[in-house]
């Protein structure tokens, strides 16, 4: 008997707990967003200060899974906006629209113990395709090994924007090349291989353990992607089921006019010139 | 209520609950076996028996998967998954070998041989190894003997003998060891089990008889639990097999078939096996050709573990006579 009054006490609180939670709903309202990795650090930047900016009446709930995650989950209804780092795909579900909010850039790199300094666009061809495979028909290499060609798995988007742009629609042949799941296994393949040769985005590739190398005499840089001279870049975008209504279009309206999501994307991508809509 | 609850419990009714347990873990296997099957249908019925032939590149299939329509054609599911299915059997093999020859012989050395503080500090400590979670292996992996086998052990002729074809890095000889050390703790563990569960007069009786005690061991206490064995093989073989972070880290990142008649170098020779090629490629799962090659996928490994333990049982059929039974 005297265990009553503890056991009453339980279903009160749970109802107590849930009424607070639904309050705290009301009265500001939440954006679920999830999707690529590679615009996760960007997204992250931008969700945190708009959520500042709207004096944390907007709230958000942030993952990461890969693009194509994304993609689905904000085709399911799961999320409220998806991250993506690469355009509509064929075999995407139907009725999304992507919105280009910012452009990423991609360099190719080598070991820190290879520190060559540009490549030419034939000879990044030559290298990727499988033609060239030993470090001694690369001019600006010491190296006499063979070359160990890092790249992703075909699935990757980042792959597919290094083939469209500096392998100018050419492709990666795997084998010889190694693939991997995600830009951090690649990254680490490059660091701790002196014969290796791969591709990052520029979050990934622009630090100080790899050498990023210029593309035809252009290095691979924000201000040469800001200047259009670099080739080598695509869009991240944020994809919504429909077009984009609410608080989700005041939020990727947001990104793509203020001058303080312009100063967030500039710290280390490329802030968008011309801002139109794709629909997938 | 509650009150209810507290009494002990009537026969009948226990084992009524008892009984739904059961079968709904019995139903789960079901709906499982079905979801996977499912999923792998357009895949089966596409490729029929060409799913499990050689020749073609994995993973430019998977990558042209996924530039096709909302609703493929038939051309655009074929692969041909061979290569995965050898690396999948290869290395769970290899490290089986590995990881029988190392339990058993610890196993015997802590039952029979180790002095009685080594003992008990051993059996702990391998449950403990038994526990680790198999990323803490992968990244050991990448982080050390991944770059250790390529800058150390494979020679630069090497590399040059294939550079046209393969780069070699950590390949077979890293995921086998990787994969020995993940398995054996556990294979050690419980044939210590079955080990300590043997009579010690039997034992006893063959050294009394005149045999040393690692002959009295191999003749008498392994032979009485080569079920437990088997049994233990088993178990650690589907761990192997279906084991994804682990090999997807080391393995090379090419969807290989490693030739053993290419003598050394086919030690750092890449491959990718099943569970790896699911778990790289499970980010673009939503385009539907993906999306049903890697339930095909799934379904091999289901398939290959329930031959497994069907394989385990009938090899155990014959041994049940040694079965001690004290």
């Amino acid at each position: 008997m005297l265990r009553r009054p503890r056991s009453a006490l339980v279903p009160v609180l749970a109802i107590a707990a849930l009424a607070v939670s639904a309050s705290a709903a009301l009265g500001s309202s939440v954006i679920t967003l999830s999707g690529a990795t590679a615009s996760y650090p960007l997204l992250e930047l931008l969700t945190a200060k708009y959520a500042k900016l709207n004096h944390s009446k907007v709230r958000f709930s942030l993952a990461q899974g890969g693009a194509s995650v994304g993609i689905s989950d904000v085709a399911a209804g799961k999320v409220d906006i998806g991250d993506s780092s690469r355009g509509p795909l064929p075999t995407d579900p139907g009725g999304l629209d992507f919105y280009e909010i910012a452009k990423y850039f991609v360099c190719v790199v080598t070991n820190k113990a290879n520190p060559i300094s540009n490549l030419s666009a034939s000879q990044v061809e030559q290298i990727f395709e499988g033609k060239v495979r030993n470090w001694s028909q690369v001019t600006g290499s010491s190296l006499t090994t063979p070359i160990d060609v890092e790249s992703r798995t075909s699935v990757a988007g980042v792959l597919t924007t290094f083939q469209n742009t500096l392998l100018a629609g050419g492709k990666v042949a795997s084998p010889p090349a190694a693939t991997y799941a995600s830009e951090g296994q690649e990254q680490t393949a490059v660091e701790k291989d002196p014969n290796a040769i791969g591709f990052l985005s520029d979050y990934f590739a622009l630090n100080k353990q790899i050498n990023a190398v210029a593309y035809n005499g252009i290095a691979c840089s924000v201000a040469n992607t800001v200047n259009e001279t670099y080739p080598g870049w695509s869009y991240f975008y944020e994809v919504t089921r429909g077009p984009a209504a609410g608080p989700e279009y005041k939020f990727i309206h947001w990104i793509q006019t203020s001058a303080a999501a312009k100063g967030i994307i500039e710290s280390n991508w490329v802030p968008l010139t011309i801002t139109k809509t794709v629909s997938g | 209520m509650l009150e209810r609850l507290r009494r002990p419990w009537p026969d009948h009714r226990a084992e009524f609950l008892l009984g739904a347990v059961a079968c709904l873990l019995a139903v789960a296997i079901v709906a499982m076996v079905v979801f996977v099957a499912r999923g792998a249908w357009p895949t089966f019925s596409h490729d029929g028996l060409s799913l499990f032939g050689s020749g073609g590149n994995v993973d430019t299939r998977i990558g042209a998967m996924q530039n096709t329509t909302r609703n493929p054609p038939a051309s655009a599911y074929a692969i041909h998954a061979w290569p995965l299915i050898y690396g999948t059997i290869l290395s769970a093999g290899l490290a089986l070998l590995v990881a029988l020859c190392v339990s058993l012989a610890s196993a015997v050395f802590i039952v029979d041989f180790a002095p009685p503080l080594v003992r008990r500090v051993m059996g702990p400590v391998i449950r403990l190894l038994a526990a680790v979670p198999s990323v803490l292996y992968g990244l050991v992996g990448i982080l050390v003997l991944v770059p250790l086998t390529a800058n150390h052990i494979v020679t630069t002729e090497q590399r040059r003998s294939v550079e046209y074809v393969i780069p070699l890095s950590g390949g077979v000889a890293v995921t086998v060891v990787l994969l020995a050390l993940m398995i054996t703790p556990i294979m050690t563990a419980l044939i210590t089990d079955a080990l300590e569960s043997v009579p010690r007069p039997w034992r006893e009786g063959a050294i009394a008889l005149g045999l040393n005690p690692l002959r009295a061991t191999i003749a008498v206490s392994l032979r009485a639990i080569r079920p437990a064995i088997v049994a233990a093989a088993g178990l650690a073989t589907a761990r192997a097999i279906g084991e994804a972070i682990v090999v997807s880290m080391v393995s090379g990142g090419v969807s290989f078939a490693p030739n053993p008649a290419d003598g050394t170098i086919f030690l750092f020779e890449p491959f990718e096996s099943l569970a790896s090629t699911i778990i790289r490629n499970a980010d673009s799962i939503s385009a539907p050709a993906i999306h049903s090659t890697l339930y095909a996928f799934a379904a091999l490994l289901l398939f290959s573990s329930l031959i497994l333990s069907l394989a385990a049982y009938l090899v155990r059929l014959p041994l049940r006579r040694y079965q001690s039974t004290s």
